[in-house]
Order: structure tokens, then C-alpha cells, then sequence
């Protein structure tokens, strides 16, 4: 099937990767994350999220439709154009830390289904845990993944292995980690984040589902990838301008 | 992390620096209950909606049930769980789904997971360990959800707090799964009947639309159940212009007028192929739910079959009472002259002569008869051979000069006429009986044999100047025992066998029978058959 081509590609090369027929493109990624991010920065991540989801929400909600209720795409939509709107109405000088929290206010509140919650759990936790810091080093981000990846797992009980959000999110957190521990540049760290994260959504498809509504799918919910790990892999990919 | 106004501690109250230290740590720890209380309320919030969410997805009592076990044991951190419904018409609990590990101490469930009866089911789970009862509905029918943690474990409360407050949500939905569940067994039984039944089944709404039409319907129609979905039952039916019954007679708008069921009815309607089909009907009301207005059923059976064999019956009936009397009368009458009066042998010889006549036509009906019980036998048997027509019509000359009447017939055939490829005696017998008849209604007028090729047959007629068929019986006359109204009325004697068995042998060889106006416009009638032609390719194999 041929997808329609966006402008920076995305579209093809993301649906292509998870099919496992994608060839790396020769061009480097956009410059967009320096070493530290301040509140501005933040806020043009937030928005690339909203430009992502209306992108591919077709596509998430035709992976929800096997697994789910098939809303996916349609509900993160209305929940980022949701936080957008809020984020052009909040002062300039709010800081990182506070944007985020609201952002995750804004998600529980505005996004049907289970993802909203998730989703934004994992912005509070993200948010809580930039605090009152003006900019956002490598060490802080790290931490703000971990506490995501950390909340998110709670609220909704869920491991990696159980074909959710987490398969995402958990691997890239830690490769993030991993790689600013070792001295690496957020930028780096970005880019193995994704890797890790676009593996970890992949690793859903042959998985058997353990929550959320693909549970009474049982055995049959083998040989589909998971909508919300491919929706966090959008939004990992978003955040870091990739 | 927490953000504490930075007053400066007043450094000349030492004990006022502790208390308020003291209220400092009192707060914060106040806070971070507040915090973990909302955390868990939100986690505990989240797993409802999950769970209500998964409840209102659907699915087989048994899907359905794995799923919900699935849910609890996570949220109650359990190692197993298992769920009991009550059976129909019964006290008996049966296990429905069950999840996780078996329990230990108690010993795995009874044979199939079946209970006799609540108590049962509760006193089982009561000796398990640390395991946990929940009624998710008391009766009718009554759901039992049995939980237990692992060996050396403990349920969470938070989680089996969840499973309380969602428990009627639960008992509602497994009940209602079930309840679809007969549903979709019902209807696919009801459906199965429908479908395989060979009587047609047609369904119509309030305003006589067709709203389900089965598959034997489909065959005897000649129609796809997509194309009458929507039309009136009259349009597809074809009742009117198949002579059932008028569109404004229909008993489908009766019943459902009239609330009464129909219990046979005969009728018409247009078979596939456009033919008349003739049906035995009943028909009723079609029970509606709720507001919306009733339709009607017709269930109706193919009785062309039997009605054809009640016709020849009749017919049979008719014509032996008839054709049969009148000759045996005669002979009788003759006879009886014979025995018991004084005649010369000029009459005498008249007389037998008559009685031979008679029985002549007697021995003719006899064989017709029995000629007709061998048609009627499918298939009929032919031994073809290659020959001509100028050489069949030769043979009938030949008969017609011994019986003296050859007097009548004009042979207008073209000068080459490529070969046949027939039953030489059965064609024989078709065009005997053609010109035969041709003479009896038209004694003095010349009879025309004709042909042309219509590849791959030849076409033959026969055209006489007798007084003809009328139109409307032109169908009719070719079935057994028919004669037209004005045959009837002539007074000829006949039995309304010959054409019929005419048909049956030329459709025996594949052709067509049919009768038609004469080309010139004169009155009479041309009866035109068709034969295959010899085709050299075709003849081994076949019959």
C-alpha cells in the first residue's frame, strides 16, 4: 500500500519501519534539541506532538480497531489539539515543569478511552519531576523519562510484555538513560531513546495481550501491533524532533 | 523538592524555630498522605473505567469472563480466580471462566467446575486460603466470582474494593452475554430451518415489502434475495400476471389486516424463467416487537407437480368415460343386432364392419394410453439413426396408399435437405399423427408438408385448412387430454392425446413443438417441429 508522502517523509518511513521494510534515510536528523531545553523549546515539542497525531491518526485508529474500540487516533487528536489551544493561552514565562503538568491535566481530562489517563500520567509524572527547573539538562530529562515510563506502569498495571504503551516507553526511557550515564549528549541519548522505543513498539506485534480491551481478544490478539505502543512512539518521536 | 516560604527562622527563639520545624515536617508529611490517598484513588478510579470499558466490549460469556478474571487478578494481586453461573432452569452453578493458578489447600473445583447449588460453591471456597467470595448477583441467575492469593500470600484490598463497587456492573454483563449468546443460537437454529426448508419462505413488512426471502425462494423465483429486498411482495411474486390472485386479493395484506392465519390457499406466482408456477400457501401474521407495525409470513409449496397429475387424472377420467363409452356402445349395439335380429348378409356384413371400426378406434385410444405412461417416463429412450425427411415422408406416403388417402397430401420440400439424425419410427409416428389429425378436421382440403433448415435443425410444418386452434388454447392443447373448445364442439371424436404425445417425441429428440398461424393468412392451422440435423462430429456418444 502506498502511503501519501509528507513533507519530511514521515509518514512512509514510520509505517515502514514498524512493517520492518524500511531503509534508513541518508539525511541526519533536524538540530532541534541542544543540550538543555528551556520552556520554549518545550512548548515547540508539545506542538509538534498535535502536527504527528493529526498526521497518523487514520493509521492508530485502524490498528484500535483490531485490538480495541478503534478511537485511538481520533482521541489523541482531540486531546493534543485540546492541550495546544491550552498552551497558546498560558503565559510565555511559565516554567518547563509547569507546562507539562498542565499538559497531563489537560490529556485526563480531554481524551476518551484509556489512553488520556495514561498519557497523562505520564506527562504529570514528567512534570512533577522537572519541578521548578527553568531549563532541562540530559540528567533531568533522563529522570522525567523514568518517572513517566515508572507512572505509567502503575496506573495502569501493566510490564513490558503486556502489549501496551509501556513497551514503548520503558525501553526508551532506559536507553536514554543508559546513554546520558555515559556521558552522551541529550541528542545522542534522543536518538537511542527512539531506537530503542521503535523496537519496542515492534516487539508488540506477535505479543498476546495482557490489559486494556484487547484482553478479551485472548490468543487472537497475536500478530497486531499495539496501538498505543505505536502512539508512543509517535509522540517519543515528536518530542525529540525526530 | 517542596517548596517552603524561605522566611528567616527568628534566631533569638531557639524552641520557636524547632515547633516551627517540627510543623514543617507535620505538613509535609501531611501532604505526602494527601498525595498518596489521591494517587491511589486515581489508580483505583482508572481501574474502573478499565474494567467497565472492557464489560461493555461484548464478547462470549467465556471471552468475556477470561477477560474480567484477567483484570481482577492484577488489580487484587490474586493468583487465581474462577467464575460461577447459575444454569437455566437450574440451581446448579457451572464454571464459566476461570484465570491464574488453581488454588492451593482446597483442592481444584469439582468435576467440569459444576456445584450443586450455592452453597456448594461457597463452602469450597471458603476452605481455600485467604480466598475471597463475591456474589455478583444473588439470583436469577445467581454469579459467584471465587478469588484467592497465592500460597504465601495476600489479596489487595484496594483492588477487591474495585471488584465490590463494579460487581453488579459485572453480574449485568455476564448475564446479558449469556443472554446474547441464546440469542445468536436461536436465531442461527431458526435461521437453519428457514434456509434449508424447500417450501419458499417470504417475509413481508407493514407495507408488503419484502423483508426476507429464503434460499429455496431464490431457486423457485430465479431472483437473488438482494434484488427483492425493499419491492413489494406482488413485484416479486408475480401473483397477478402468473394468474394467482389480484394484487388487491393478496393474502399476505389479508392476514396481516385481518390477524388471521391462512391455513392453505392456492395460488400462482411467476416462477424463474417466467413460467407459471402453481403454489400451495399458508400464510400468517409476523409477530412484531415493541411499536413497529406487524408483517406477514407466506410459507408456500411447489404443487405444479401434483396439480399436472390431478389434470391428467381428470382428464384421463373424462376422455375414457367418453371415448371409451361411445365405441362400446356401438359395438354393443351392433352386436346385440347381430345376435337377436334377422338380417341379411349385406347388413350383416355392414354391421361387422362397424363393430370393426369401432374397435379399431378403441385399440387406437388403448395405445395412445399406453403410450403416454411410457412418455411420461423420463428419459425416453430413442434408437437414432441417420436418414432424410423426403425418405420419412416417403414411409408416410406409403401408409397413407394402403389405407387408400393419399389423395390429400402436398409434399413442398426444398430439393436438398441435409441428413437427420432421429428415431426413424418415433418421427414417423409424429408425422403420421400431424397429418392425421390435419385430415380428421379438414377431410377434403389438401394437408402441406413443408421444411427449412434452421441450423443445427430442421424446421418442419404441417399446414392444413381446417378450422383451426384458437389462440389462447394453442399451450393447452399440447398437454394430455386437452382438446380446444371448438374441437369440442365439433363433435370429432378425439381423446386430446395426439398432439401431447407429438411434443413429448420431438422434445425427446431436443425440438421444439408449436402452433402457429398459417403463413397465408388462410384459415387453419401449421404445426411446426423441429429435428436435429446429423452432425457427423457429434453423433458418437450420443443417445
Amino acid at each position: 500500500m502506498k502511503r501519501r508522502q509528507g513533507g519530511d517523509g514521515a509518514p512512509s518511513s514510520v509505517a515502514a519501519r514498524l512493517r520492518g521494510t524500511y531503509t534508513r534515510p541518508t539525511v541526519s536528523a533536524p538540530a532541534t534539541v541542544t543540550d538543555v531545553l528551556d520552556a520554549a523549546a518545550v512548548r515547540a515539542a508539545l506542538g509538534r506532538c498535535r502536527v504527528v497525531v493529526e498526521r497518523h491518526a487514520a493509521w492508530l485508529t485502524r490498528l484500535d480497531a483490531v485490538l480495541g474500540d478503534g478511537d485511538h487516533g481520533d482521541n489523541l487528536v482531540i486531546g493534543f489539539r485540546a492541550v495546544d489551544d491550552m498552551l497558546r493561552a498560558m503565559p510565555d514565562e511559565t516554567l518547563p515543569g509547569d507546562l507539562l503538568r498542565a499538559v497531563g491535566h489537560r490529556l485526563v481530562a480531554a481524551v476518551g478511552g484509556a489512553s488520556g489517563p495514561l498519557y497523562g500520567t505520564a506527562f504529570l509524572e514528567a512534570g512533577a519531576r522537572a519541578d521548578d527547573a527553568v531549563t532541562l539538562d540530559g540528567a533531568t530529562m533522563a529522570s522525567m523519562l523514568t518517572a513517566a515510563a515508572d507512572g505509567l506502569a502503575r496506573r495502569g498495571r501493566s510490564a513490558v510484555g503486556d502489549k501496551t504503551i509501556l513497551d514503548t516507553l520503558a525501553p526508551a526511557a532506559l536507553a536514554f538513560s543508559e546513554a546520558i550515564a555515559a556521558g552522551a549528549s541529550p541528542q545522542t541519548a534522543i536518538g537511542r531513546a527512539i531506537r530503542a522505543g521503535a523496537r519496542g513498539a515492534r516487539s508488540t506485534r506477535p505479543m498476546v495481550a495482557r490489559r486494556g480491551l484487547a484482553l478479551r481478544l485472548g490468543e487472537r490478539s497475536a500478530g497486531h501491533l499495539d496501538p498505543g505502543a505505536v502512539s508512543c512512539l509517535l509522540l517519543l518521536r515528536a518530542l525529540g524532533g525526530r | 523538592m517542596d517548596r517552603i516560604p524561605a522566611t528567616p527562622p527568628p534566631a533569638d527563639r531557639p524552641e520557636a524555630v524547632d515547633q516551627l520545624r517540627q510543623r514543617i515536617r507535620w505538613l509535609e508529611e501531611e501532604r505526602r498522605q494527601a498525595f498518596e490517598e489521591a494517587q491511589r484513588e486515581a489508580d483505583a478510579l482508572f481501574a474502573q473505567y478499565q474494567l467497565s470499558q472492557l464489560l461493555a466490549s461484548g464478547g462470549s460469556v467465556g471471552e468475556l469472563g477470561t477477560a474480567v478474571l484477567l483484570e481482577l487478578l492484577r488489580l487484587a494481586r490474586a493468583a487465581g480466580a474462577a467464575l460461577y453461573l447459575q444454569r437455566e432452569g437450574d440451581t446448579d452453578l457451572v464454571r464459566i471462566a476461570e484465570a491464574g493458578n488453581p488454588p492451593s489447600g482446597a483442592g481444584p473445583d469439582p468435576a467440569a467446575g459444576r456445584f450443586d447449588g450455592i452453597e456448594a460453591a461457597r463452602s469450597w471456597i471458603a476452605g481455600i486460603p485467604g480466598g475471597r467470595v463475591i456474589a455478583l448477583s444473588e439470583s436469577d441467575p445467581t454469579t459467584l466470582l471465587a478469588i484467592w492469593p497465592a500460597a504465601d500470600g495476600e489479596l489487595d484490598d484496594d483492588g477487591l474494593r474495585v471488584a465490590l463497587l463494579a460487581r453488579h456492573e459485572l453480574g449485568v454483563a455476564l448475564t446479558g452475554a449469556r443472554l446474547r449468546e441464546a440469542l445468536v443460537q436461536e436465531r442461527h437454529e431458526l435461521g437453519a430451518i428457514v434456509d434449508g426448508a424447500t417450501d419458499l419462505i417470504l417475509q413481508v413488512d407493514a407495507d408488503d415489502r419484502v423483508v426476507r426471502l429464503n434460499p429455496a425462494g431464490e431457486r423457485q423465483l430465479g431472483v437473488a434475495v438482494a434484488e427483492t429486498m425493499g419491492r413489494t411482495c406482488g413485484d416479486v411474486l408475480g401473483c397477478e400476471a402468473a394468474g394467482g390472485h389480484r394484487v388487491t386479493d393478496c393474502p399476505l395484506a389479508e392476514v396481516r389486516i385481518s390477524g388471521v392465519p391462512i391455513a392453505y390457499r392456492e395460488t400462482a406466482v411467476r416462477g424463474a424463467g417466467g413460467s407459471t408456477v402453481r403454489m400451495a400457501g399458508s400464510y400468517a401474521v409476523t409477530p412484531s416487537a415493541g411499536a413497529a407495525a406487524a408483517g406477514a409470513t407466506a410459507i408456500l409449496r411447489d404443487i405444479s407437480a401434483a396439480k399436472a397429475l390431478e389434470d391428467l387424472r381428470e382428464g384421463f377420467v373424462a376422455t375414457v368415460s367418453h371415448e371409451l363409452r361411445t365405441p362400446l356402445a356401438l359395438i354393443r349395439g351392433y352386436a346385440e343386432s347381430l345376435l337377436y335380429l334377422d338380417l341379411d348378409p349385406g347388413q350383416q356384413r355392414q354391421y361387422v364392419e362397424r363393430i370393426d371400426d369401432a374397435t379399431g378406434r378403441l385399440a387406437a385410444l388403448v395405445d395412445q394410453i399406453l403410450d403416454i405412461t411410457h412418455l411420461q417416463a423420463d428419459p425416453l429412450i430413442l434408437e437414432r439413426t441417420v436418414t432424410t425427411l423426403p425418405s420419412l415422408v416417403a414411409r408416410l406416403q406409403g401408409e397413407l396408399d394402403a389405407a387408400g388417402s393419399n389423395d390429400q397430401l402436398v409434399v413442398d420440400l426444398p430439393v436438398e435437405l441435409p441428413d437427420l439424425y432421429v428415431d426413424v419410427g418415433r418421427v414417423g409416428q409424429v408425422l403420421s399423427n400431424l397429418v392425421g389429425n390435419a385430415r380428421k378436421y379438414a377431410p377434403d382440403a389438401p394437408v402441406v408438408i413443408g421444411a427449412s433448415i434452421d441450423r443445427p435443425w430442421l424446421a418442419i410444418s404441417v399446414d392444413d385448412e381446417g378450422i383451426g386452434i384458437p389462440e389462447a388454447e394453442r399451450g393447452l392443447v399440447l398437454e394430455p387430454f386437452h382438446r380446444a373448445w371448438n374441437v369440442r364442439e365439433s363433435r370429432i371424436p378425439g381423446t386430446g392425446l395426439g398432439l401431447f404425445i407429438c411434443r413429448r417425441l420431438v422434445e425427446a429428440h431436443g425440438g421444439r413443438l408449436e402452433i402457429l398461424d398459417r403463413p397465408d393468412g388462410r384459415p387453419g392451422t401449421r404445426v411446426r417441429f423441429t429435428l436435429p440435423l446429423a452432425d457427423r462430429s457429434k453423433m458418437d456418444g450420443d443417445d
